[in-house]
């Protein structure tokens, strides 16, 4: 799982969870896989993106060196920043960890590259 | 559009997980013709319910390499490991996630839906007899059940899909779904146009057996 698909995912299909975002990202194993470096997809993509998200996969990938608490201004303009946010967001592959619900504390673990996030008949 | 490479599926991984069909490449064929627009949407997020294999959400994520992420979901965890294989057979970045339809993703984010769903009539007690729950890893000859039945009119998980269409797609969204003729395609057309989505018969084909139709659906809302 890239750290960009983990910015689209959400345990809100719980029964009673209203917004189930950002869920608690814990990576026990990842990889870097390399990747084209595009900086107009990275840009394009950012608005999307939710930068606390963003900012929090970073501080588990620790690469918070990189990526700051907040989104600076321009940051189309910034091409070393969306350098640093390719390889964050698209480079790093989580082979095994886990997702957390952070309003039930629901595990989700990550196996393989693969959350599974599929709930049980009594969940939803 | 080039059609991916399944080489490096065997046929214990088909026992368990979808064997590319005509259906497939009907979907394939229907994202090949309607590349334009898809290109000139520059869809953020594309998304592939139920992917088996993974074929063609590794196809259109090859094609939209350059302005797309794509993603993948199933609820059978073989499919998932598929897809993830097929994808990176392929070179396509994409990623895979283990949920029913697009449970997991947040609302109101995909700009290009895809479903193959289960469209073959059958009695629902076919379906009832499927369970899948969380923690099941262990496969069975089930896990194929469920790609293809579809219970009453093949319309069960369909209609599911259906009625979550407004908190899955994008105001921009598009979703392209293979259909059945047995699935009554203007009883769904009429449903959309309900929910103020627009909905059209975008291609269809004969094949030995079937009569399968692509459905392109978006919201009344946006430019055509």
């Amino acid at each position: 799982m890239k750290l960009s698909t983990y910015n689209f995912l959400t345990s809100m299909a719980i029964k009673g969870v209203k917004v189930g975002f950002p869920l608690k990202l814990t990576i026990s194993k990842k990889e870097v896989v390399e990747s084209e470096f595009n900086p107009t997809f990275v840009e394009r993509i950012l608005p999307k993106l939710d930068w606390s998200a963003v900012y929090g996969a970073a501080q588990v990938a620790e690469l918070t060196d990189d990526i700051p608490a907040v989104q600076p201004e321009n940051v189309g303009e910034n091409e070393l920043l969306l350098q640093k946010l390719h390889h964050l967001l698209f480079e790093i592959d989580v082979l095994e960890g886990q997702l957390e619900c952070p309003e039930t504390g629901r595990v989700f673990p990550i196996t393989d590259g693969i959350p599974n996030m599929l709930l049980n008949e009594d969940e939803v | 559009m080039e059609t991916p490479y399944t080489d490096h599926l065997s046929l214990e991984d088909f026992e368990h997980v979808y064997e590319p069909a005509e259906d497939s490449f009907l979907l394939l064929d229907a994202l090949e013709k309607d590349l334009e627009y898809l290109e000139q949407l520059q869809p953020h997020l594309c998304v592939e319910l139920g992917s088996g294999s993974g074929v063609i959400i590794t196809a259109l994520a090859k094609k939209l390499a350059g302005f797309s992420l794509c993603l993948a979901t199933d609820i059978n965890p073989k499919a998932c490991n598929a897809t993830r294989r097929t994808a990176t057979r392929n070179g396509a970045r994409l990623d895979s996630i283990r949920c029913s339809l697009a449970d997991a993703l947040r609302p109101q984010s995909v700009d290009v839906l895809l479903f193959n769903p289960p469209y073959v009539v059958t009695s629902d007690a076919e379906l009832q007899t499927q369970h899948f729950d969380s923690h099941s890893e262990s496969s069975t000859d089930r896990n194929l059940v469920f790609s293809w039945a579809g219970g009453q009119d093949g319309r069960r998980v369909t209609d599911i899909l259906l009625k979550q269409l407004d908190d899955i797609l994008s105001p921009r969204g598009v979703l392209y779904l293979l259909l059945l003729r047995e699935n009554k395609p203007e009883e769904i057309i009429k449903y959309l146009e309900g929910l103020e989505f627009r909905a059209v018969k975008f291609m269809e084909r004969r094949i030995p057996g079937e009569h399968l139709y692509i459905l392109k659906v978006t919201r009344s809302s946006a430019a055509s």
